[in-house]
């Protein structure tokens, strides 16, 4: 009577943890990119920042568990795309269009998302696993991330390519965002509008936030 | 001469279906999965009979031509469902249903199957309430209903526009269930060819897999043929494009009396024929009669666009005519009162062969939103077809082939003269007399295939001694043969012809002689020319492909090769009917005021005709129509 | 008072004569067609031209003709039942053409649709779901009373907005994932709305959404191609409920 297959392996479930995934991701990115704005503030501010979450006591619960959200969504993401690449079986589709166009962004995820993925890991090699700078404030040392930052953002081609990665974030957030309620459950004509207008307005906040910092850097401190 | 025994039980009328349910002889459950039953066709009746004698435990084998049992045509159906509910609280009985439909008719249904419609008609919609249709409802959350032509109650149940949709819907996943279960076994894109019989007896049909071209033998204890009409005859009618009337055809060429073929059904409310490409016609909902006014100009040839002629210039004749039913006359009044108003010139739009239905007190009383509620589909449909708005502009419409009366010859348990095959739904000829009332066909197929055959079709099986038989029996060999046969010889001809040009050709035929209108000249000359036109289809038809890939062409080849000979007698038929009855209208048999004019002295008969092999002429057995309860009166709807 | 002209146009159709070949496109142009004419008139059109000259006629399906049966499978300039919304391919008239235009005549793609002949599909796996559990178990006979439970009348909208799907598959065949979740949906839908179907909602998700999974069909990804396609208006909001319900099922059911 009950079918046994297990939820992850049903397309709904599939869904599921795709949106329960990147809807965590997306909270991840927002707190990130607030985080980084203290560098308008000042150089001690943003060290500081980065001091206290390195030492918090939750550091390595968070890292874990920003692993396997990236995990997930990335191992799912590339195993829906491979599995609908089959379903679609054939090669000589012409696209829908005009009125029963579908958005730009919802059509590019996998190629959005890999440009995010990949720009993670060297974003990653850079600042996390990056030169290791020091400064003291008021007697406690700290990680200069703001010096190191300063050095990668000399460069324009790194300027551009971090912009260019911020932008693909953004369209991925774009459609991500509202698509996560949905593969949820909530969708409703009076709340739905909003959602996606909220989805619209927090990918614009994020990716705007996410490339004003590097801009910032290049023209005004260097 | 054919020995036609309806069967009809003894007893009061109210009484006849209860007695013979307890009297007929039951197949004990354990007994019922060793039967096997066919069922053609996926409509109503064939899907509801098809799971309903599944839930039994009987092995069922369902046959359909189309890629999937939910594609069938009564889903086309809009505007409703009758039932004798009488939830609106306006006098409606099963009595009531059951007089109403009998008029309808035209006093050419037989009394105690059009009672036992009535009476069941309540359980119907029961069930499909249980099965998940979404009727229409009230705020209070009861069923709402709406009137319909030829009654003068409220008792039409309706889902939008598209009631047909919905309740097909419902049989057909009762239908999938039972699949899904193993208890049904569905063949789909399979065109039946031929019926079986052994020892007198139907055993089972002969099919080609339309995808492959195999010819395949289904070999069962009882065939169930619910194939829908023949209105295709016609070439343009509302019928689907792939609806045939060759399954019963092929019966009856077996042996099965053929019964009132000439009984068709012209519905008054179609989108007019634009151009002469058109492939089929489209119906505008008879539920649109309820709040539409039809009205042409007073004046012969006004080119006036409709919103110029101001209300005392325009002839709302449904409304003079028949001051009590109005616009809400049955639908053979309403479409010849059309057809009178275009021969006298009348006619609007630019052929001038269509009247005006015209919606602008309605949407002045009730508001545009009330209307867009009712009818919104509609609307849109007919802006689609014509490129006209219809809140702006009145809608134009014309009269269309849309039902067949006439069908095989059943008796009280729905079972043919051939022992084993029953006949179901429109394919039968046994409830709707001369003319049907909207909104009772789909209430008849799902009697049928319900509430009918369940019962009956155990009294045949458990009553009959069936010998074992199997495809390699010579007569599923023989037919098998006959089948591929014929298969070659149309693809042979390769003529000059296509088969829609040879359809266009007897369709017209068809319309001008055997329409709405009938009188002896012009069914003789039709008796003459449709034998013309399939001596040439036989000599001139271009089937081009093979026949074991897909191969539509041959599909319409076979069917139409079938309609040639079934239009004949269809026009034979009309031609001995001499007086005028419900759809069947014989110009020499009209009262002073163009009315029907019915000879019951003479014609209160049904005409069942017999095959008498190829290039004879058919013979005609009559079945005598008793009205016990019934007063034959003159059908008035003034 | 009728607007209809003649136009002429060129048609690339797909042709393929069985599940075995593969197929390509064929051009033939196509003259006089009167705006009046319905799409699939136009290829009954084109069809009696080719036969005159000899040829083999592009097999498609079609039935009812009035957007009802959801016999057409016509993918047209890369849109399935073509350019406008809420449209079958048989209610689409010529007006909606230019003449001189070149108009793509495809089948409705998908893994799960082998092609059958030219634009012919084969869709038995819409059925098959169906018959996983798109119904409500109720054998003949045993209904009560039809007007026993009052409906909510916005209820009962709701479900008849999302039984109106015809079944056509243009929603798979619009999604580049070739996702059926919104035919899937639309059923599971109509009947959880309704007291009568709510009763077996959670046996029903999980059946209908395993038989949908077994068949290869993509996954969603929410695109709305399906919505955009639908010739009903089936709307997305049934896929959410179906997430919602499948989920609820799962997490409440007693056997893994």
């Amino acid at each position: 009577m009950t079918s046994r297959s297990g939820f992850f392996s049903s397309s709904v479930g599939k869904k599921y943890l795709m949106g329960v995934t990147g809807a965590g991701l997306s909270l991840f990115v927002l707190a990130h990119m607030l985080g980084n704005m203290l560098l308008f503030v000042s150089p001690e501010a943003y060290n500081l920042y980065g001091h206290t979450l390195i030492h918090s006591k939750f550091i390595y619960f968070f890292e874990a568990g920003l692993i396997v959200l990236f995990l997930l969504h990335i191992i799912y993401g590339v195993t829906l795309t491979l599995q609908n690449r089959a379903a679609r079986g054939y090669r000589t589709y012409l696209t829908t269009s005009g009125d029963k166009a579908v958005t730009f962004s919802s059509k590019t995820m996998i190629w959005t998302g890999t440009i995010v993925g990949v720009f993670t890991i060297i974003h990653l090699l850079n600042f996390k696993f990056g030169a290791y700078y020091e400064i003291v404030y008021d007697g406690v040392t700290v990680r200069d991330l703001q010096r190191l930052m300063l050095e990668l953002f000399m460069s324009p081609w790194y300027v551009a390519w971090y912009v260019f990665a911020m932008l693909t974030m953004l369209f991925h957030l774009w459609h991500g965002v509202q698509s996560a309620f949905q593969s949820l459950g909530f969708r409703h004509p009076r709340y739905t509008p909003g959602i996606i207008k909220f989805g619209a307005v927090f990918a614009w906040i994020v990716g705007l936030g996410f490339m004003s910092q590097p801009l910032y850097v290049y023209f005004f401190l260097n | 001469m054919l020995k036609l025994d309806s069967k009809i039980p003894g007893g009061p009328l109210e009484q006849k279906w209860d007695t013979h349910k307890f009297k007929i002889k039951l197949v004990n459950p354990a007994n019922k999965r060793k039967y096997s039953v066919i069922v053609v066709g996926t409509g109503l009746a064939g899907a509801s009979a098809s799971a309903s004698l599944a839930e039994l435990g009987y092995q069922v084998k369902t046959f359909t031509s189309l890629d999937s049992p939910r594609r069938a045509h009564s889903i086309a159906a809009q505007g409703g469902i009758n039932a004798a509910k009488n939830y609106p609280n306006d006098g409606d009985s099963v009595y009531r249903l059951f007089y109403d439909t009998i008029k309808g008719g035209d006093f050419r249904a037989r009394e105690a199957n059009v009672y036992r419609l009535a009476q069941v008609s309540n359980a119907i919609i029961d069930q499909c309430v249980a099965q998940g249709v979404p009727f229409a409802r009230d705020y209070g959350g009861l069923l709402d209903n709406r009137s319909f032509g030829g009654a003068q109650v409220s008792r039409t149940f309706y889902a939008r526009g598209q009631t047909g949709q919905q309740l097909l819907l419902g049989a057909y996943s009762a239908l999938m269930r039972q699949v899904g279960l193993g208890t049904v076994k569905l063949f789909a894109r399979r065109e039946m060819l031929d019926l079986v019989v052994v020892d007198g007896a139907a055993r089972g049909i002969v099919t080609r897999n339309m995808v492959t071209g195999e010819i395949e033998s289904h070999v069962a204890d009882a065939v169930i043929l619910a194939t829908g009409g023949y209105g295709n005859t016609f070439y343009l009618s509302t019928n689907a494009k792939g609806s045939n009337g060759s399954a019963i055809w092929k019966a009856y060429k077996k042996g099965a009396a053929f019964a009132n073929p000439c009984f068709t059904q012209i519905h008054p409310t179609c989108i007019p024929v634009s151009g002469d490409h058109q492939s089929k016609l489209t119906l505008m909902s008879e539920s649109l009669r309820n709040d539409g006014r039809v009205w042409v100009p007073k004046k012969e040839g006004d080119t006036r666009r409709p919103e110029q002629i101001p209300d005392e210039e325009r002839d709302y004749y449904l409304e003079r005519v028949y001051p009590s039913f109005g616009n809400l006359a049955p639908r053979d009044v309403s479409s010849r009162q059309a057809k009178f108003r275009v021969d006298e010139g009348r006619g609007v739009g630019e052929t001038r062969m269509s009247v005006y239905l015209d919606f602008r007190d309605s949407i002045k009383r009730l508001g545009k939103d009330k209307i867009t509620e009712r009818y919104g589909n509609l609307f849109q449909m007919y802006e689609k077809i014509t490129d006209e708005n219809p809140y702006e502009v009145p809608m134009r419409i014309y009269p269309a082939v849309h039902y067949t009366m006439g069908g095989l010859w059943v008796d009280y348990n729905l079972m043919s003269n051939i022992p084993g095959l029953h006949v179901l739904g429109e394919a039968n000829f046994s409830d709707h007399g001369a003319n049907r009332l909207g909104a009772s066909a789909l209430m008849q197929g799902l009697a049928d295939g319900y509430f009918v055959i369940p019962y009956t079709i155990g009294d045949y099986l458990a009553g009959s001694k069936l010998p074992k038989v199997d495809a390699s029996h010579e007569s599923f060999r023989a037919a098998e043969n006959e089948a591929r046969g014929r298969i070659t010889k149309l693809l042979s001809v390769r003529g000059n012809k296509t088969v829609d040009e040879l359809h266009r050709e007897l369709g017209k035929v068809m319309w001008d002689y055997v329409g709405m209108s009938r009188n002896e000249a012009g069914l003789k000359k039709a008796l003459t020319e449709i034998p013309r036109i399939r001596d040439e289809f036989w000599q001139n038809v271009r089937i081009p492909g093979e026949p074991n890939f897909m191969n539509q062409e041959l599909e319409k080849a076979g069917r139409v090769a079938d309609f040639l000979e079934l239009g004949e007698l269809m026009a034979r038929d009309a031609l001995h009917r001499t007086e005028s009855c419900g759809g069947h209208f014989r110009e020499e048999s009209q009262t002073e005021d163009n009315e029907a004019k019915r000879d019951d002295e003479h014609f209160a008969y049904v005409g069942a005709w017999e095959f008498k092999g190829e290039g004879k002429v058919p013979e005609m057995s009559k079945e005598k129509l008793e009205f016990e309860r019934i007063q034959l009166a003159t059908r008035s709807y003034k | 008072m009728s607007k209809a002209k003649k136009i002429n146009l060129t048609l690339k159709v797909w042709r393929q004569k069985d599940q075995n070949e593969i197929g390509r496109f064929e051009t033939h142009p196509v003259k006089g067609i009167s705006t009046d004419m319905s799409f699939l008139e136009m290829l009954d059109h084109l069809n009696q031209q080719i036969i005159h000259a000899g040829g083999d006629p592009i097999a498609f399906d079609s039935d009812c003709r009035e957007g009802i049966c959801g016999s057409c499978s016509t993918t047209i300039n890369g849109n399935p039942h073509g350019p406008d919304r809420e449209t079958a391919t048989c209610q689409l008239h010529m007006r909606r053409f230019e003449d001189g235009q070149t108009i793509v005549v495809e089948p409705f793609r998908a893994r799960a649709f082998p092609v059958i002949r030219d634009i012919s599909v084969d869709r038995s796996a819409l059925d098959r779901i169906i018959a996983a559990g798109g119904f409500v178990s109720v054998s003949t006979g045993n209904a009560q009373d039809a007007n026993a439970i009052p409906i909510s009348k916005e209820s009962s909208d709701l479900a008849f907005d999302a039984a109106a799907c015809i079944g056509c598959g243009a929603c798979v065949a619009a999604c580049k994932n070739a996702s059926a979740m919104l035919f899937t949906s639309a059923k599971i839908s109509q009947l959880a709305l309704l007291p009568q179907g709510a009763v077996e909602k959670d046996r029903r998700a999980r059946n209908m959404v395993a038989q949908m999974d077994r068949e290869k069909f993509g996954n969603c990804t929410n695109t709305g191609a399906c919505e955009a396609a639908c010739p009903k208006g089936i709307t997305l909001e049934n896929m959410a409920r179906m997430n919602r319900q499948f989920t609820s099922a799962w997490l409440t059911a007693r056997v893994r």
